[in-house]
Protein backbone atom coordinates (compact mmCIF):
# COMPACT_ATOMS: atom_id res chain seq x y z
CA UNK A 1 0.00 0.00 0.00
CA UNK A 2 1.13 3.29 -0.93
CA UNK A 3 3.26 5.28 2.14
CA UNK A 4 1.45 8.47 3.06
CA UNK A 5 3.87 9.71 5.66
CA UNK A 6 7.40 8.59 6.54
CA UNK A 7 9.13 9.65 9.20
CA UNK A 8 12.70 8.88 10.26
CA UNK A 9 14.32 10.07 12.95
CA UNK A 10 12.14 12.92 13.26
CA UNK A 11 13.27 15.57 16.53
CA UNK A 12 11.21 18.31 17.31
CA UNK A 13 12.56 20.68 20.35
CA UNK A 14 11.89 23.74 22.05
CA UNK A 15 13.70 26.64 23.74
CA UNK A 16 12.16 26.87 26.90
CA UNK A 17 12.20 30.57 28.25
CA UNK A 18 11.65 31.59 24.56
CA UNK A 19 9.78 35.12 25.28
CA UNK A 20 12.76 36.16 27.22
CA UNK A 21 15.18 35.47 23.57
CA UNK A 22 12.88 37.27 21.27
CA UNK A 23 14.61 40.65 21.64
CA UNK A 24 17.62 41.74 19.93
CA UNK A 25 19.35 42.77 23.48
CA UNK A 26 19.18 38.92 24.26
CA UNK A 27 20.35 38.02 20.76
CA UNK A 28 23.62 40.89 21.09
CA UNK A 29 24.02 39.82 24.34
CA UNK A 30 24.79 36.04 23.31
CA UNK A 31 27.23 36.94 20.92
CA UNK A 32 29.58 37.91 23.48
CA UNK A 33 28.33 35.61 25.99
CA UNK A 34 26.64 32.41 24.78
CA UNK A 35 23.43 31.51 27.07
CA UNK A 36 22.59 28.14 28.89
CA UNK A 37 19.94 27.22 26.70
CA UNK A 38 17.28 24.32 27.82
CA UNK A 39 15.86 22.53 25.26
CA UNK A 40 12.33 20.72 25.68
CA UNK A 41 11.94 17.30 22.88
CA UNK A 42 8.55 17.48 22.47
CA UNK A 43 9.26 14.84 19.55
CA UNK A 44 12.30 12.90 20.04
CA UNK A 45 14.18 10.44 17.10
CA UNK A 46 10.34 9.22 16.12
CA UNK A 47 10.20 6.92 13.11
CA UNK A 48 7.05 6.00 11.36
CA UNK A 49 4.97 5.28 8.35
CA UNK A 50 1.48 5.80 7.56
CA UNK A 51 0.11 4.37 4.33
CA UNK A 52 -3.22 4.59 2.63
CA UNK A 53 -6.60 3.45 4.16
CA UNK A 54 -4.56 3.34 7.56
CA UNK A 55 -7.05 4.63 10.73
CA UNK A 56 -4.18 5.61 12.99
CA UNK A 57 -5.10 6.51 16.79
CA UNK A 58 -2.30 8.51 18.46
CA UNK A 59 -2.95 8.28 22.42
CA UNK A 60 -0.37 9.37 25.23
CA UNK A 61 -0.70 11.83 28.28
CA UNK A 62 -0.44 15.55 28.18
CA UNK A 63 3.13 16.47 26.62
CA UNK A 64 3.65 13.51 25.14
CA UNK A 65 4.16 14.70 21.98
CA UNK A 66 0.74 13.91 19.51
CA UNK A 67 -0.26 17.48 18.38
CA UNK A 68 3.10 18.01 17.69
CA UNK A 69 3.28 14.63 15.71
CA UNK A 70 0.23 15.78 13.55
CA UNK A 71 1.54 19.29 13.20
CA UNK A 72 4.62 17.65 11.55
CA UNK A 73 2.40 15.79 9.48
CA UNK A 74 0.81 18.95 8.28
CA UNK A 75 3.82 20.29 7.54
CA UNK A 76 2.95 23.63 9.94
CA UNK A 77 5.86 22.29 11.83
CA UNK A 78 9.46 21.86 10.14
CA UNK A 79 11.49 19.53 12.52
CA UNK A 80 14.72 20.19 13.40
CA UNK A 81 16.00 17.10 12.39
CA UNK A 82 15.54 13.95 10.75
CA UNK A 83 13.14 13.32 7.97
CA UNK A 84 9.40 13.80 6.61
CA UNK A 85 8.22 12.86 3.52
CA UNK A 86 4.87 13.27 2.22
CA UNK A 87 2.84 11.80 -0.50
CA UNK A 88 2.34 14.55 -3.18
CA UNK A 89 -1.04 15.68 -4.09
CA UNK A 90 -3.09 14.37 -1.77
CA UNK A 91 -6.15 16.18 0.17
CA UNK A 92 -5.09 16.71 3.35
CA UNK A 93 -7.49 17.84 5.81
CA UNK A 94 -6.12 19.08 9.15
CA UNK A 95 -8.36 19.43 12.48
CA UNK A 96 -6.12 21.19 14.70
CA UNK A 97 -7.24 22.01 18.19
CA UNK A 98 -10.90 22.36 17.47
CA UNK A 99 -10.98 23.83 14.22
CA UNK A 100 -8.92 25.02 11.32
CA UNK A 101 -7.28 28.26 10.58
CA UNK A 102 -10.06 30.58 10.67
CA UNK A 103 -9.47 34.37 10.74
CA UNK A 104 -11.72 35.65 12.86
CA UNK A 105 -12.79 38.94 11.44
CA UNK A 106 -14.10 36.71 8.31
CA UNK A 107 -17.34 35.10 7.96
CA UNK A 108 -18.06 31.74 8.34
CA UNK A 109 -18.54 31.33 4.61
CA UNK A 110 -15.39 33.23 3.52
CA UNK A 111 -13.06 30.99 6.07
CA UNK A 112 -14.40 27.94 4.15
CA UNK A 113 -13.10 29.41 1.07
CA UNK A 114 -9.68 29.81 2.23
CA UNK A 115 -9.33 27.23 4.12
CA UNK A 116 -10.47 24.94 1.40
CA UNK A 117 -7.85 26.85 -0.70
CA UNK A 118 -5.14 25.65 1.90
CA UNK A 119 -6.70 22.08 1.48
CA UNK A 120 -6.10 21.88 -2.10
CA UNK A 121 -9.62 23.00 -3.58
CA UNK A 122 -10.92 25.65 -6.04
CA UNK A 123 -13.53 28.40 -5.55
CA UNK A 124 -15.54 26.34 -7.92
CA UNK A 125 -14.95 23.41 -6.19
CA UNK A 126 -16.26 25.13 -2.75
CA UNK A 127 -18.91 26.70 -4.44
CA UNK A 128 -20.50 23.05 -5.29
CA UNK A 129 -20.01 22.06 -1.62
CA UNK A 130 -20.97 25.12 0.66
CA UNK A 131 -24.35 24.50 0.89
CA UNK A 132 -24.01 21.59 2.05
CA UNK A 133 -21.41 22.02 4.41
CA UNK A 134 -23.83 25.12 5.85
CA UNK A 135 -26.50 22.89 6.59
CA UNK A 136 -24.40 19.69 8.07
CA UNK A 137 -22.74 22.43 10.35
CA UNK A 138 -26.52 23.88 10.57
CA UNK A 139 -25.09 27.46 10.47
CA UNK A 140 -27.80 28.99 8.21
CA UNK A 141 -28.30 31.67 10.03
CA UNK A 142 -24.73 32.40 11.32
CA UNK A 143 -22.83 31.69 8.19
CA UNK A 144 -21.91 35.37 7.13
CA UNK A 145 -21.55 36.48 10.56
CA UNK A 146 -17.40 36.81 11.06
CA UNK A 147 -16.33 33.35 13.23
CA UNK A 148 -15.15 35.84 16.16
CA UNK A 149 -18.76 35.42 17.26
CA UNK A 150 -19.62 31.96 17.16
CA UNK A 151 -19.15 29.82 20.08
CA UNK A 152 -16.88 27.45 20.52
CA UNK A 153 -19.52 24.69 19.00
CA UNK A 154 -20.31 26.31 16.28
CA UNK A 155 -16.62 27.06 15.50
CA UNK A 156 -16.04 23.31 15.62
CA UNK A 157 -18.93 22.21 13.73
CA UNK A 158 -18.23 24.32 10.54
CA UNK A 159 -15.14 23.23 10.93
CA UNK A 160 -15.68 20.10 11.03
CA UNK A 161 -18.33 19.61 8.33
CA UNK A 162 -15.79 21.60 5.70
CA UNK A 163 -12.95 19.24 6.33
CA UNK A 164 -15.46 16.33 6.30
CA UNK A 165 -17.83 17.32 3.02
CA UNK A 166 -15.19 18.02 1.03
CA UNK A 167 -13.97 14.19 0.97
CA UNK A 168 -10.63 14.53 1.56
CA UNK A 169 -8.00 11.39 1.26
CA UNK A 170 -5.88 12.02 4.53
CA UNK A 171 -7.79 13.45 7.91
CA UNK A 172 -5.98 14.72 10.52
CA UNK A 173 -8.07 15.10 13.91
CA UNK A 174 -6.90 16.67 17.16
CA UNK A 175 -9.71 16.09 20.00
CA UNK A 176 -12.27 17.30 17.52
CA UNK A 177 -15.06 15.23 19.13
CA UNK A 178 -15.43 17.21 22.38
CA UNK A 179 -17.34 20.38 20.58
CA UNK A 180 -20.74 20.05 19.67
CA UNK A 181 -23.57 18.40 21.56
CA UNK A 182 -24.51 14.89 21.72
CA UNK A 183 -26.37 15.23 18.76
CA UNK A 184 -23.88 16.34 16.27
CA UNK A 185 -21.39 14.56 17.79
CA UNK A 186 -23.08 11.55 16.45
CA UNK A 187 -23.59 12.45 13.38
CA UNK A 188 -20.47 13.23 12.96
CA UNK A 189 -19.03 9.87 14.09
CA UNK A 190 -21.67 8.33 10.97
CA UNK A 191 -19.74 11.08 8.85
CA UNK A 192 -16.52 9.47 9.93
CA UNK A 193 -17.57 6.15 9.62
CA UNK A 194 -18.75 6.60 6.46
CA UNK A 195 -15.57 8.09 5.36
CA UNK A 196 -13.37 5.68 6.80
CA UNK A 197 -15.29 2.67 4.93
CA UNK A 198 -14.87 4.92 1.84
CA UNK A 199 -11.12 4.34 2.03
CA UNK A 200 -9.70 7.42 3.23
CA UNK A 201 -6.53 7.64 5.87
CA UNK A 202 -7.58 8.76 9.17
CA UNK A 203 -4.75 9.98 11.83
CA UNK A 204 -7.21 10.75 15.57
CA UNK A 205 -5.23 12.47 18.61
CA UNK A 206 -7.74 12.08 21.12
CA UNK A 207 -8.37 11.11 24.84
CA UNK A 208 -11.38 9.11 24.41
CA UNK A 209 -9.39 5.81 23.73
CA UNK A 210 -12.40 3.66 23.72
CA UNK A 211 -13.39 6.00 20.79
CA UNK A 212 -9.93 5.38 19.36
CA UNK A 213 -10.18 1.35 19.67
CA UNK A 214 -13.55 1.13 18.22
CA UNK A 215 -12.91 3.48 15.56
CA UNK A 216 -8.51 2.67 14.06
CA UNK A 217 -7.02 -0.41 13.12
CA UNK A 218 -3.71 1.25 14.22
CA UNK A 219 -2.51 2.76 17.50
CA UNK A 220 0.06 4.72 18.39
CA UNK A 221 1.71 5.33 21.72
CA UNK A 222 3.53 8.42 22.34
CA UNK A 223 5.44 8.80 25.52
CA UNK A 224 7.50 12.19 26.50
CA UNK A 225 8.22 12.54 22.71
CA UNK A 226 9.35 9.15 21.76
CA UNK A 227 6.99 6.10 20.52
CA UNK A 228 6.43 3.44 23.53
CA UNK A 229 4.48 1.18 21.41
CA UNK A 230 2.47 1.15 17.53
CA UNK A 231 0.21 -2.08 17.16
CA UNK A 232 -3.09 -3.32 17.34
CA UNK A 233 -5.59 -0.99 19.45
CA UNK A 234 -6.69 -3.42 22.04
CA UNK A 235 -3.29 -4.94 22.73
CA UNK A 236 -1.92 -0.60 22.70
CA UNK A 237 -4.52 0.91 25.16
CA UNK A 238 -3.94 -2.26 27.36
CA UNK A 239 -0.03 -1.52 27.82
CA UNK A 240 -1.23 2.15 28.13
CA UNK A 241 -3.62 1.80 30.88
CA UNK A 242 -1.31 -1.07 32.85
CA UNK A 243 1.33 1.43 32.81
CA UNK A 244 -0.08 4.50 34.25
CA UNK A 245 -2.58 2.38 36.62
CA UNK A 246 0.63 1.24 38.04
CA UNK A 247 2.18 4.49 38.49
CA UNK A 248 -1.12 5.58 40.07
CA UNK B 1 5.16 28.77 -3.53
CA UNK B 2 2.81 25.98 -3.94
CA UNK B 3 -0.81 26.28 -5.76
CA UNK B 4 -2.52 26.30 -2.28
CA UNK B 5 -0.47 29.13 -1.22
CA UNK B 6 -1.10 30.42 -4.63
CA UNK B 7 -5.27 30.42 -4.41
CA UNK B 8 -5.30 31.39 -0.18
CA UNK B 9 -3.01 34.80 -1.36
CA UNK B 10 -5.49 35.85 -3.79
CA UNK B 11 -8.76 35.03 -1.75
CA UNK B 12 -7.14 36.44 1.35
CA UNK B 13 -6.52 39.71 -0.45
CA UNK B 14 -10.03 40.31 -1.36
CA UNK B 15 -11.19 39.50 1.83
CA UNK B 16 -8.47 41.89 2.88
CA UNK B 17 -10.08 44.36 0.73
CA UNK B 18 -13.38 44.23 1.24
CA UNK B 19 -12.51 43.79 5.29
CA UNK B 20 -10.55 47.57 5.20
CA UNK B 21 -14.20 49.13 5.12
CA UNK B 22 -16.35 46.48 6.30
CA UNK B 23 -17.96 48.54 8.48
CA UNK B 24 -17.92 52.13 7.33
CA UNK B 25 -20.57 54.02 5.51
CA UNK B 26 -18.67 55.32 2.79
CA UNK B 27 -16.91 51.71 2.21
CA UNK B 28 -14.71 51.22 -1.82
CA UNK B 29 -15.49 54.75 -1.94
CA UNK B 30 -12.69 55.37 1.09
CA UNK B 31 -10.00 54.12 -0.97
CA UNK B 32 -10.58 57.87 -3.28
CA UNK B 33 -11.87 59.80 -0.01
CA UNK B 34 -8.89 59.40 2.15
CA UNK B 35 -5.92 60.21 -0.36
CA UNK B 36 -7.93 63.06 -1.52
CA UNK B 37 -8.17 64.53 1.99
CA UNK B 38 -4.80 63.70 2.63
CA UNK B 39 -3.38 65.16 -0.14
CA UNK B 40 -5.60 68.43 -0.13
CA UNK B 41 -4.63 68.96 3.33
CA UNK B 42 -0.73 68.32 2.46
CA UNK B 43 -1.18 71.18 -0.29
CA UNK B 44 -2.91 73.70 1.88
CA UNK B 45 -0.58 73.27 4.41
CA UNK B 46 2.93 73.17 2.53
CA UNK B 47 1.22 76.40 0.20
CA UNK B 48 1.09 78.30 2.94
CA UNK B 49 4.41 77.04 5.17
CA UNK B 50 5.80 76.70 1.95
CA UNK B 51 9.76 78.66 2.43
CA UNK B 52 11.71 76.93 -0.36
CA UNK B 53 10.51 79.45 -3.19
CA UNK B 54 9.89 76.12 -5.43
CA UNK B 55 7.60 76.89 -7.79
CA UNK B 56 4.51 74.82 -8.23
CA UNK B 57 5.71 73.17 -4.46
CA UNK B 58 2.02 71.18 -4.51
CA UNK B 59 2.83 69.39 -7.80
CA UNK B 60 6.74 68.76 -6.67
CA UNK B 61 5.62 67.69 -3.61
CA UNK B 62 2.81 64.88 -4.98
CA UNK B 63 5.55 63.38 -7.45
CA UNK B 64 7.42 61.46 -5.09
CA UNK B 65 5.18 61.86 -1.63
CA UNK B 66 2.64 59.60 -3.50
CA UNK B 67 5.38 56.48 -4.13
CA UNK B 68 6.84 56.87 -0.86
CA UNK B 69 3.16 56.78 1.01
CA UNK B 70 2.85 53.38 -1.12
CA UNK B 71 6.87 52.17 0.31
CA UNK B 72 6.26 53.07 4.08
CA UNK B 73 2.19 52.00 3.86
CA UNK B 74 4.18 47.82 2.47
CA UNK B 75 6.83 48.33 4.86
CA UNK B 76 5.33 48.97 7.83
CA UNK B 77 2.21 46.30 7.06
CA UNK B 78 4.82 43.86 5.82
CA UNK B 79 6.77 44.31 8.76
CA UNK B 80 4.25 42.16 11.35
CA UNK B 81 2.31 40.63 8.62
CA UNK B 82 4.01 37.00 9.54
CA UNK B 83 3.61 37.47 13.47
CA UNK B 84 -0.10 38.51 12.38
CA UNK B 85 -0.69 35.74 10.25
CA UNK B 86 -0.07 33.29 13.63
CA UNK B 87 -3.70 32.60 13.61
CA UNK B 88 -3.15 30.38 10.40
CA UNK B 89 0.62 29.39 10.49
CA UNK B 90 -0.04 27.46 13.69
CA UNK B 91 -2.94 25.35 12.26
CA UNK B 92 -2.67 24.68 8.45
CA UNK B 93 0.24 24.65 6.10
CA UNK B 94 0.61 27.79 3.76
CA UNK B 95 3.77 29.35 2.32
CA UNK B 96 4.84 32.15 4.85
CA UNK B 97 5.66 34.42 1.95
CA UNK B 98 2.18 34.60 1.66
CA UNK B 99 1.63 37.13 4.36
CA UNK B 100 4.14 40.05 3.48
CA UNK B 101 2.93 39.22 -0.06
CA UNK B 102 -1.12 40.13 0.61
CA UNK B 103 0.22 43.59 2.46
CA UNK B 104 2.22 44.40 -0.94
CA UNK B 105 -0.70 43.54 -3.04
CA UNK B 106 -3.37 45.10 -1.10
CA UNK B 107 -0.98 48.26 -0.69
CA UNK B 108 -0.19 48.44 -4.55
CA UNK B 109 -4.19 48.63 -5.15
CA UNK B 110 -4.34 51.28 -2.59
CA UNK B 111 -1.53 53.02 -4.60
CA UNK B 112 -3.19 52.76 -7.66
CA UNK B 113 -6.53 54.48 -5.94
CA UNK B 114 -4.29 57.31 -4.72
CA UNK B 115 -2.42 57.75 -7.83
CA UNK B 116 -5.98 58.14 -9.81
CA UNK B 117 -6.59 61.25 -7.09
CA UNK B 118 -3.19 62.32 -7.60
CA UNK B 119 -3.79 62.49 -11.40
CA UNK B 120 -7.58 64.31 -10.98
CA UNK B 121 -5.66 66.76 -8.70
CA UNK B 122 -3.04 67.70 -10.81
CA UNK B 123 -5.39 68.59 -13.81
CA UNK B 124 -6.42 71.75 -11.54
CA UNK B 125 -2.99 72.06 -10.40
CA UNK B 126 -0.49 71.13 -13.22
CA UNK B 127 0.10 74.13 -15.87
CA UNK B 128 1.78 71.97 -18.27
CA UNK B 129 1.03 68.40 -19.44
CA UNK B 130 4.39 66.57 -21.17
CA UNK B 131 4.53 63.30 -22.63
CA UNK B 132 7.26 62.19 -20.18
CA UNK B 133 3.75 61.94 -17.94
CA UNK B 134 3.88 58.11 -19.68
CA UNK B 135 6.78 56.79 -18.34
CA UNK B 136 4.99 56.92 -14.65
CA UNK B 137 3.66 53.73 -14.64
CA UNK B 138 6.75 52.05 -15.44
CA UNK B 139 8.11 54.62 -12.41
CA UNK B 140 6.56 52.50 -10.07
CA UNK B 141 8.35 49.11 -10.84
CA UNK B 142 11.65 50.04 -8.56
CA UNK B 143 9.76 51.26 -5.77
CA UNK B 144 7.00 47.89 -5.52
CA UNK B 145 9.98 45.88 -5.99
CA UNK B 146 12.18 47.49 -3.20
CA UNK B 147 8.80 48.08 -0.43
CA UNK B 148 8.69 43.82 -1.46
CA UNK B 149 11.73 43.18 -0.62
CA UNK B 150 12.59 45.81 2.51
CA UNK B 151 9.05 44.29 3.63
CA UNK B 152 9.99 40.56 3.36
CA UNK B 153 13.14 41.33 5.57
CA UNK B 154 11.50 43.42 7.77
CA UNK B 155 8.54 40.83 8.29
CA UNK B 156 11.28 37.97 8.83
CA UNK B 157 13.16 40.13 11.48
CA UNK B 158 10.25 41.12 13.19
CA UNK B 159 9.73 36.94 13.66
CA UNK B 160 13.00 36.80 15.87
CA UNK B 161 13.40 40.53 17.39
CA UNK B 162 10.12 42.08 18.32
CA UNK B 163 12.34 45.31 18.91
CA UNK B 164 12.76 45.68 15.12
CA UNK B 165 9.06 47.49 14.73
CA UNK B 166 10.00 50.68 16.42
CA UNK B 167 13.65 50.76 14.78
CA UNK B 168 12.01 50.41 11.12
CA UNK B 169 9.81 53.54 11.67
CA UNK B 170 12.70 55.30 13.30
CA UNK B 171 14.76 54.18 10.05
CA UNK B 172 11.48 55.19 7.55
CA UNK B 173 11.47 58.57 9.47
CA UNK B 174 15.27 59.22 8.76
CA UNK B 175 14.96 58.26 5.34
CA UNK B 176 11.84 60.43 4.58
CA UNK B 177 13.43 63.61 6.09
CA UNK B 178 16.67 63.28 4.55
CA UNK B 179 15.72 62.29 1.04
CA UNK B 180 14.64 65.30 -1.66
CA UNK B 181 11.20 64.34 -1.11
CA UNK B 182 10.05 67.44 0.80
CA UNK B 183 12.77 69.49 -0.91
CA UNK B 184 14.61 69.63 -4.37
CA UNK B 185 18.33 68.55 -4.37
CA UNK B 186 19.26 71.86 -5.64
CA UNK B 187 18.40 73.44 -2.02
CA UNK B 188 21.94 72.72 -0.74
CA UNK B 189 25.30 74.15 -2.35
CA UNK B 190 27.05 72.16 -4.35
CA UNK B 191 29.98 71.45 -1.77
CA UNK B 192 28.11 70.77 1.76
CA UNK B 193 27.50 67.69 3.45
CA UNK B 194 23.73 68.13 2.61
CA UNK B 195 24.10 68.26 -0.81
CA UNK B 196 27.49 65.24 -0.96
CA UNK B 197 24.95 63.21 1.18
CA UNK B 198 21.94 63.56 -0.97
CA UNK B 199 23.81 62.68 -3.84
CA UNK B 200 24.62 59.36 -2.20
CA UNK B 201 21.13 58.74 -1.01
CA UNK B 202 19.19 56.03 -2.74
CA UNK B 203 16.16 58.16 -2.45
CA UNK B 204 16.85 60.69 -4.85
CA UNK B 205 17.30 58.12 -7.56
CA UNK B 206 13.94 56.83 -6.66
CA UNK B 207 12.12 59.85 -6.14
CA UNK B 208 13.81 60.95 -9.49
CA UNK B 209 11.41 58.18 -11.45
CA UNK B 210 8.23 60.44 -10.35
CA UNK B 211 9.83 64.25 -9.70
CA UNK B 212 11.00 64.09 -12.95
CA UNK B 213 8.34 63.03 -15.41
CA UNK B 214 5.38 64.80 -13.12
CA UNK B 215 7.98 68.15 -11.80
CA UNK B 216 10.65 69.01 -14.71
CA UNK B 217 9.11 67.79 -17.77
CA UNK B 218 12.14 65.52 -18.26
CA UNK B 219 12.68 61.67 -18.75
CA UNK B 220 14.56 60.03 -15.78
CA UNK B 221 18.07 59.63 -16.57
CA UNK B 222 19.95 56.01 -17.45
CA UNK B 223 21.65 56.22 -13.91
CA UNK B 224 18.04 56.79 -12.07
CA UNK B 225 16.86 53.44 -13.48
CA UNK B 226 19.81 51.49 -13.04
CA UNK B 227 20.85 52.13 -9.37
CA UNK B 228 17.06 51.88 -8.80
CA UNK B 229 16.38 48.66 -10.08
CA UNK B 230 19.51 47.54 -9.34
CA UNK B 231 19.04 47.97 -5.82
CA UNK B 232 15.29 47.08 -5.28
CA UNK B 233 16.33 43.37 -7.17
CA UNK B 234 18.82 42.97 -4.77
CA UNK B 235 16.74 43.47 -1.87
CA UNK B 236 13.79 41.25 -3.17
CA UNK B 237 16.72 38.28 -3.44
CA UNK B 238 17.78 38.96 -0.65
CA UNK B 239 13.97 39.05 1.22
CA UNK B 240 12.64 35.96 -0.50
CA UNK B 241 15.99 33.77 0.62
CA UNK B 242 15.59 35.14 3.64
CA UNK B 243 12.10 33.95 3.92
CA UNK B 244 12.95 30.58 2.25
CA UNK B 245 15.70 30.27 4.37
CA UNK B 246 14.07 30.70 8.16
CA UNK B 247 10.21 29.60 7.35
CA UNK B 248 10.80 26.09 8.90
CA UNK B 249 11.49 28.24 12.09
CA UNK B 250 9.00 30.68 12.33
CA UNK B 251 6.40 28.42 14.04
CA UNK B 252 8.72 28.37 17.29
CA UNK B 253 8.72 32.46 17.73
CA UNK B 254 4.85 32.95 16.84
Amino acid sequence: MAIIFKLENVSVSFDKHAIVQRSLKHALSGWFRPHNRTTFYALSKVSVAIHAGDHVGLIGRNGAGKSTLLRVLTKVITPQEGLVSLCPDRHIAPLLELGLGFHPDLSGRENCFLAGALMGYSATEIHRKIDGIIRFAELEEFIDEPVKNYSSGMFGRLAFALATDIEPEVLLVDEVFGVGDEFFMRKCIVRMQRLMQAGITTVFVSHNVDFLVAQCNRMIWLDKGHIEMDGKPREVVAAYRNAYNTLG
Amino acid sequence: MDVASRRFLWLYAKSQLKLKYRDTYLGFAWNFVEPALYLGMLSLIFSAVNRMNIHDYTVFLFGALIPWRYFENVVSGATESIVSGSWLLKKMYVSPLVFPLIRWLVASLEFLFSFTVVLLLLVFMKERWTVHLCILPFSIIPWAMLSLGIGLICAVLFTFFRDVRPIVHMVMMFTFFSSPILFKIDFFEGHTLQALVLKFHPMTYYASLFQKPIYYASWPSALDWGITLGISAAVVIVGCCLVHKCQGRFYFFL
